[in-house]
């Protein structure tokens, strides 16, 4: 049988348990998470709602599209310590520039997705939705939004690899989470430390990544137009 | 805000002088037709003739460049496009179901912007599902893939019929299907149609479709109407070569003499056949998984029973089995005339018949296929 006694009784296996509980202690990582997937959650949910929000608005006056497409590309190329940087005489230190660089970083993908997945519906299925008598907002939500959903999603998805990126690199300027651990990693030359916060966050990555493609697995097969 | 249908019944529906062209090209040229109310109107021609640009006129999903279309006198320029689309039911070939919503999400679709509840929604679905032949308890809750074709355009037409318009407009509904099951469902949209008692406008390409369902045909050529008239006048007196080329009875039925059932005949699949005793509630979960329209028996006494699928569907629980609701079918052996076979099942008013080779049945005879294999 498999438990953890017989784990511990291999000693490198030991001492890695040992070295992860030490870290986990002083640095507060029980903590540190949820202050870490506090600063994801709130800064995805707001992409979310302003992307797609900015991709439906784009759709419907397609003269915007580009303008704001190719502004929202210019801040995807700022790198993302120099657009913390900026923001601080804006939001000041802490957590409040480091959720709005998550945003500014994840609106592009959200509302590039929102915007090709409402336009590229398939033609016939607008054609048929406007010959039952379905006016322009209906065929909007009711035909066009529910078929793009799949790409909708896959644009949030790339969103939380941002996003978690974003909240880690937080630690420099003081925003807490997982990335302030990292910070007293490399500040005391720990590596202890560094290696297993680092190895943390790319786990919780990972899970995360894994539930959003799952969640768009699901809505490929519900909503996807190839059936 | 409740809505009202902008019509109750159709009078006529009139285009005038309608000219539609994209670019230099024309779709449609100059056009006069009258639909009368109560008529099947059926538009025929080639691909690129302006059949289809013609019916999407009158929905206004294409606006024509000049001339006129009207409904009772009205012209539909000055209806509300959603509102004259909702007071006109709409039948596509192929996708005409949106994959992301079950049948009754489908069926139910405009009902539910209009506001009915959840349990008169579907009531009206079961009803139209009943209507068009499918149990609802089985299909209610399926999505658009999980049909075959002939369940697909089923579903296509309860949908157009959901608001119980006076008007349909039909663009090649059959066209995507194979043979059999475009017979089957042709059929049994002839007995359907008296019953709607619609106006109806029906784009196809197939001129044995044509004969067969449309009281007066409308050909079209090169954007421009050739001729319009029933059946018996376009093959009486066809306006030009075109015309007569299309309707020509005499070319198609010209080596008929010398042909016999066998060289026209569309062979058979043993999974038609069921067995005779077999209660009709199991019968119709095997032809519905199969998406067979009709089935056949071989009856105690040696000949064949046909059975349809609505038939058994009446039958549902009664604890009737097929025996009993089977109906009597013609049958030709292999060998027989050709000539001789059709002339009978034009009197009998049927459009199939068996076919033996020997004792065995080996084929199905359908009175359109054979015009057109002979074309």
């Amino acid at each position: 049988m498999w438990n953890g006694g017989c784990l511990s009784e291999i000693p490198i296996i030991n001492d890695v348990l040992t070295e992860v509980q030490r870290v986990w202690d002083t640095q507060l990582l029980s903590l540190r998470t949820l202050e870490h997937l506090y600063m994801f959650t709130i800064a995805l949910f707001v992409s979310i709602l302003i992307g797609i929000a900015v991709g439906v608005l784009i759709y419907r006056s397609p003269k915007l599209a580009d303008p704001v497409l190719n502004g929202l590309n210019v801040v995807e190329t700022i790198p993302d310590v120099a657009l913390l940087v900026l923001l601080l005489p804006i939001f000041g230190i802490g957590a409040g520039p480091t959720v709005a660089a998550s945003i500014l970083y994840s609106i592009l993908p959200i509302t590039r997705n929102t915007y090709t997945g409402l336009a590229n519906v398939p033609r016939e299925y607008v054609e048929i939705a406007e010959a039952l008598g379905l006016n322009p907002g209906e065929v909007l939500m009711r035909v066009r939004f529910p078929l793009a959903l799949p790409l909708i999603a896959g644009g949030i998805r790339i969103a939380v690899v941002f996003t978690m990126g974003v909240v880690t690199l937080g630690g420099l300027i003081a925003a807490g989470g997982l990335g302030a651990a990292l910070q007293n990693g490399i500040q005391l030359y720990d590596m202890g430390t560094i290696l297993v916060t680092g190895a943390w966050v790319g786990l919780l990555a990972v899970i995360l990544d894994g539930g959003a493609g799952v969640i768009e697995n699901r809505l490929k097969v519900r909503y996807g137009t190839w059936s | 805000m409740k809505f009202k249908k902008l019509f109750n019944r159709i009078e006529s529906i009139k285009l005038e002088s309608v000219t539609k062209s994209y670019g230099d090209r024309f779709a449609v040229r100059d056009l006069d037709l009258e639909v009368r109310g109560g008529e099947l109107m059926i538009l025929i021609g080639r691909s690129g003739s302006g059949k289809t640009t013609t019916l999407r006129m009158i929905n206004r999903l294409i606006e024509p460049d000049s001339g006129r279309v009207s409904i009772n006198g009205a012209n539909v320029e000055d209806f509300d496009p959603v509102r004259l689309r909702r007071s006109i039911g709409y039948v596509i070939q192929n996708i005409g179901l949106l994959p992301h919503l079950n049948v009754s999400g489908n069926i139910g679709l405009i009902l539910k912007l209009e506001g009915w509840d959840q349990a008169k929604i579907r009531e009206r679905v079961s009803e139209l599902l009943n209507f068009v032949s499918l149990p609802p308890k089985s299909f209610m809750d399926r999505y658009p893939h999980q049909l075959s074709g002939g369940q697909q355009q089923r579903i296509g037409l309860a949908r157009a019929l959901a608001m119980d318009p006076p008007l349909l407009l039909m663009d090649e509904p059959f066209g995507a299907l194979d043979p059999l099951l475009r017979t089957q469902l042709q059929d049994e949209f002839c007995k359907i149609k008296k019953e709607l008692g619609k106006t109806i406008v029906f784009v196809t390409h197939d001129i044995n479709e044509a004969f067969k369902l449309g009281d007066r045909v409308a050909i079209m050529d090169n954007a421009s109407l050739v001729q319009v008239g029933t059946p018996e006048e376009l093959i009486f007196e066809p306006s030009n070569e075109l015309v007569s080329e299309i309707v020509d009875s005499k070319r198609k039925y010209r080596h008929m003499e010398a042909l016999k059932v066998r060289d026209m005949m569309q062979s058979l699949d043993s999974g038609y056949f069921l067995e005779g005793n077999m209660p009709a509630e199991i019968a119709l979960r095997k032809m519905v998984d199969a998406g067979l329209e009709v089935a056949f028996v071989f009856k105690e006494s040696g000949t064949v029973g046909k059975i349809p699928l609505n038939e058994v569907l009446k039958a549902g629980n009664t604890g009737k089995s097929l025996n009993d609701i089977s109906k009597s079918l013609l049958v030709f052996p292999a060998d027989a005339s050709l000539f001789e076979a059709l002339t009978q099942l034009k009197e009998e008013g049927e459009s199939m018949a068996l076919v033996l080779g020997g004792e065995m049945p080996v084929g199905l005879l359908f009175s359109d296929r054979v015009l057109q294999g002979l074309v």
